[in-house]
């Protein structure tokens, strides 16, 4: 059974990688690539696309090491790495996520997120986007704040919170830290008993 | 004003705090605040003051611990001195339901008005919060003793709260019946905090009611802070508060301007990369950043306006995920200084970079800076 499937797996990845190269090989935007990144990028383009991963957040990673000016093998390393974001992310979110789902939960995953978190997410979010829960959470740890917290702060606004609560949220967390708070007690329980002490000029 | 030795102290102590918290763990936070006050104790004449309030703060994924010391000196030569360590630990995750979170805190700490009184106390609190999409409440309980001089007192104290957030606003309601030894209490209390760009203002109002020894009236204080980079904010605050007899520290109107200075935000980097190993630090690494700064706002059918502000610039491109890494020319707009370019961008997490004057590319103020794969920095903004 396991090697039928497997055969199956290598005869699609045949059939199809001709005409995905094809495709990749077509995108005018690599073209901006010099010549030798270009093929080992368009190659691991082909192979992502053809397990049925989003291929627009590569070129979009490939794009972003060309202009900074960034060694081919370092901008191979990068899109290969965000091809294996990508698969987890899909893992974990399920195969019915959506590329701006999977661009966010690759993201997520990479500053640290468990697989277990998407998952997670996904089910509090139930039929609504999880983009935008990835995205804050990503963001809080990007400005410091410990993953677990983190995770926990926007896994318990998940459920019921619009997205719009959550770029609020987000938001509060940021202008705390900009006045003094610590990043982690700014995504946490905002009115714990330790916190009410740190009012500033009471003599 | 001549700085005596305690001044001196409190001075290298509070400098220590700043220095010494880059090398403790990463989400250690240290502030100092350095004030001028003018205070009048109930009681007692007015006096003004110097003070100088040093507060460390640890945090890690469900535990909290802040240090915070005071030392006040009055214009007539007198000083105070308060001291206060409290820590928080949350329950984990998997305790509780996903809304709920159990807390426990200890604190203790202790106060000294030079040739006068001093004071400590040593309590436990234990709280259950529920949490909500911009919602919480919480109830809880405190037990411990208090000591004026040498006799200790029983400390009990039942209180129960709530908190609402909407956009910029946050407010709190609060309620508590306290018993120290004979003395009995209720205090019930709200707040508003509102928070726009760099500023933040918080007030608070409340009463003491129901007193046997503890003190009657209304109280409460305003403040306001504004940030004027990541590590620096002027405040200040006034108002009336009450007596609180578990801490020691007597009923008094103040009015208090100073400046609040902190140590780095410590950083995290989303994407990690063996070549980004002992790379040195990149602009804005928790420094004050000057320029540019840049701003998304909604623009309707348009899409987002992205304005970035670069007083002195002759050119600003944009490049961003959403530009497929284009460079894009922003256009000037009649604001000094500020640049604008609008798009239709997707609702979701995004990548950016600009360059002023056809320099480096570079992540700019007002996004998540964090490392890139590639030897630089790149600017990440949640677009909703």
């Amino acid at each position: 059974m396991m090697r039928a499937r497997r055969y199956a797996i290598l005869l699609s990845l045949c059939l199809v990688a001709p005409f995905a190269r094809a495709a990749a090989q077509g995108d005018p935007r690599l073209e901006r690539l010099d010549e030798a990144t270009r093929p080992i990028v368009v190659g691991l383009i082909d192979s992502a696309r053809a397990v049925g991963l989003p291929v627009n957040p590569l070129v979009e990673r490939a794009l972003e090491g060309a202009i900074k000016g960034a060694p081919g093998t370092t901008i191979a390393s990068a899109v290969r790495r965000l091809a294996a974001d990508l698969g987890r992310a899909r893992d974990a979110l399920g195969p019915g996520a959506s590329p701006a789902e999977l661009d966010a939960g690759a993201a997520a995953l990479r500053a640290g997120a468990g697989p277990d978190v998407l998952t997670r997410l996904r089910r509090a979010r139930g039929h609504r986007p999880v983009t935008m829960a990835l995205a804050v959470l990503t963001d809080l740890v990007a400005r410091g704040v410990p993953i677990d917290t983190a995770a926990k702060a926007v896994l318990t606004l998940a459920a019921k919170a619009r997205d719009e609560d959550l770029v609020d949220f987000r938001r509060a967390v940021e202008r705390d830290i900009a006045i003094g708070a610590p990043p982690a007690a700014a995504a946490s329980v905002r009115v714990n008993a330790a916190a009410r002490e740190m009012r500033p000029g009471r003599p | 004003m001549t700085l005596g030795t305690s001044s001196r102290a409190a001075l290298y102590a509070a400098a220590w705090w700043l220095l010494a918290a880059r090398g403790i763990a990463a989400q250690t936070t240290a502030t100092v605040d350095v004030g001028a006050s003018t205070v009048r104790y109930d009681g007692f004449l007015a006096s003004g003051a110097a003070s100088v309030t040093p507060a460390a703060t640890w945090t890690r994924p469900g535990a909290t611990l802040i240090a915070r010391g005071s030392y006040l000196r009055f214009e007539s030569g007198h000083r105070s001195l308060q001291g206060l360590i409290a820590a928080s630990l949350f329950t984990p995750p998997a305790l509780l339901p996903d809304s709920w979170r159990g807390e426990v805190t200890v604190s203790g700490g202790g106060s000294s008005y030079a040739d006068f009184a001093s004071f400590w106390h040593a309590t436990g609190e234990a709280r259950l919060h529920v949490v909500g999409p911009g919602r919480g409440a919480w109830m809880g309980a405190t037990a411990g003793r208090t000591s004026y001089g040498s006799a200790a007192r029983p400390v009990a104290v039942a209180g129960i709260g709530g908190w609402a957030r909407h956009g910029w606003l946050m407010l709190t309601a609060s309620a508590s019946r306290s018993f120290i030894g004979d003395t009995a209490y209720t205090d019930v209390e709200s707040t508003a905090d509102v928070g726009a760009g760099a500023w933040g203002l918080h007030g608070s109002v409340g009463a003491r009611i129901s007193s046997r020894g503890g003190g009657h009236g209304v109280y409460g204080a305003g403040e306001a802070t504004r940030a004027l980079s990541q590590r620096i904010a002027l405040f200040v605050s006034g108002g009336r508060y009450p007596t609180d007899p578990v801490s020691g520290s007597v009923a008094g109107r103040y009015l208090t301007v100073g400046v609040r200075i902190r140590s780095p935000t410590p950083r995290r980097a989303p994407t990690w990369d063996p070549v980004q190993r002992g790379r040195p630090p990149a602009a804005g690494d928790g420094e004050a950043t000057l320029a540019p700064q840049i701003e998304i706002q909604p623009a309707g059918a348009r899409g987002v306006r992205l304005l970035v502000r670069a007083p002195g610039a002759s050119s600003v491109e944009l490049a961003a995920d959403f530009t497929d890494w284009h460079p894009v020319v922003l256009e000037r707009v009649l604001e000094e200084g500020a640049w604008q370019l609008l798009l239709p961008v997707a609702s979701g997490l995004h990548r950016l970079n600009v360059r002023i004057d056809g320099g480096k590319w570079i992540a700019p103020a007002g996004t998540t800076r964090s490392a890139d794969e590639f030897g630089s920095e790149v600017g990440i903004v949640a677009v909703p």
